[in-house]
């Protein structure tokens, strides 16, 4: 299980990762500099690199803080949230999975907001994005671990979605609409993003 | 073209042409307007609805169409045999793996015209649930209409070149340990 959380946050896309062969020791001299390149990464946050060296009996481990590699500059760095930062308030979507996969964990679950910087509204516009995301199946290898399945049900019917605010089993089906005054409408999207900039001459349809 | 002889000229405008629509992962209602316009001849300038100008379209990959929103479990078809107790209610997922064909077909019916034209217009229609076409249908088809929707491209669809020109907006705190 560790192995595995190890193995996994080798994966996340932490810039300036660097993954070597396991299985074979490499001996080092004591005490020099050693480059890191040709050293052995079992875990590594990003930040740190844990390092194993073997010298005949004894095995050293250390941790090597790296330097991150320089960001380019935000357009603002003054703003406390990292999408005013970057002046990326009202231009994000669903489908811009490339911002919203630095905000989730390995196994598909939203980063907490004290660690990632964002101010609440961003964070439940994030959270409602990358919910879609997922129901649309653009996150394909964030999935949860399924827990010992031994019993594999029969597979549920793959239907391709988009937009889903309410999660599939949440939701009833309309058996009465109405008419067209009272009509009950489905749901499409998310009022969160009602302010996004829309460059057609149509807003946004919430309400279908 | 003006550089065709009359008849050539007379013949590319009134033939009735052959359309193809891939439905997949496209809203069924777009596709619907896409070929209701079609079948009526609506897109044409020579269009009149007593001179039976309307077109053939070949709607596939009808079982991938996606819906927007919750649509799979809240949209009911609903529909009567005519006897007592004959009511049924359908939600579009049990209509779909029933009969994946339907939908698209359900939303073409209610976007043509309502008068005797219908049923013509909708014999010109060809719908099949996969990408497999017969030949005879092949050999008429003359264009292809690009899609409504634009697919988004999953995560695992970016090349590494992509990921690594995105910047990273923030960088985690020294004492935080990602699971």
């Amino acid at each position: 299980m560790a192995a595995r959380s190890m193995l996994r946050s080798v994966w996340t896309s932490f810039a300036g990762l660097k993954l070597g062969a396991t299985g074979s020791n490499v001996i080092f001299q004591q005490g020099t500099n050693v480059p890191q390149l040709s050293a052995i990464t079992i875990q590594s946050r990003g930040l740190r690199q844990v390092v194993e060296k073997q010298e005949g009996k004894t095995t050293i481990v250390e941790g090597h803080i790296l330097n991150t590699p320089e960001a380019p500059e935000p357009p603002n760095p003054a703003a406390k949230c990292p999408i005013y930062r970057w002046n990326l308030q009202h231009k994000y979507n669903y489908t811009d999975v490339l911002l919203l996969s630095q905000f989730i964990r390995p196994d598909g679950g939203l980063l907490p907001r004290r660690i990632t910087g964002l101010c609440l509204e961003e964070h439940r516009k994030i959270a409602i994005c990358v919910q879609m995301a997922h129901r649309a199946g653009l996150l394909p290898d964030h999935k949860p671990e399924p827990p010992a399945n031994q019993i594999n049900k029969k597979p549920k019917q793959q239907l391709n979605r988009y937009l889903t605010r309410w999660s599939i089993d949440s939701v009833k089906p309309i058996y009465k609409t109405g008419l067209k005054w009272c009509k009950r409408r489905m749901a499409v999207g998310s009022p969160l993003l009602k302010n996004n900039v829309c460059y057609g001459v149509k807003h946004m349809n919430i309400k279908h | 073209m003006s550089s065709f002889s009359r008849s050539a000229q007379q013949w590319a405008t009134f033939a009735r042409s052959w359309f193809l629509i891939d439905a997949r992962m496209q809203p069924p209602g777009k596709i619907a307007t896409m070929c209701a316009i079609r079948l009526q001849g609506k897109h044409k300038p020579i269009y009149h609805a007593m001179s039976d100008c309307g077109d053939h379209i070949v709607v596939m990959n009808t079982k991938q169409i996606a819906f927007s929103g919750n649509k799979w479990e809240q949209k009911v078809y609903s529909s009567h045999s005519g006897y007592p107790g004959g009511f049924k209610q359908l939600t579009a997922a049990q209509l779909h793996h029933k009969d994946p064909k339907a939908i698209v077909k359900l939303s073409v019916y209610g976007m043509l015209p309502r008068n005797l034209h219908r049923h013509t217009m909708m014999q010109r229609l060809h719908i099949f649930p996969d990408d497999e076409l017969p030949d005879d249908i092949l050999a008429n088809l003359t264009e292809e209409l690009p899609q409504p929707r634009e697919i988004p491209k999953q995560l695992s669809e970016f090349t590494q070149e992509e990921i690594d020109a995105f910047p990273r907006l923030w960088t985690p705190p020294e004492y935080y340990k990602m699971k």
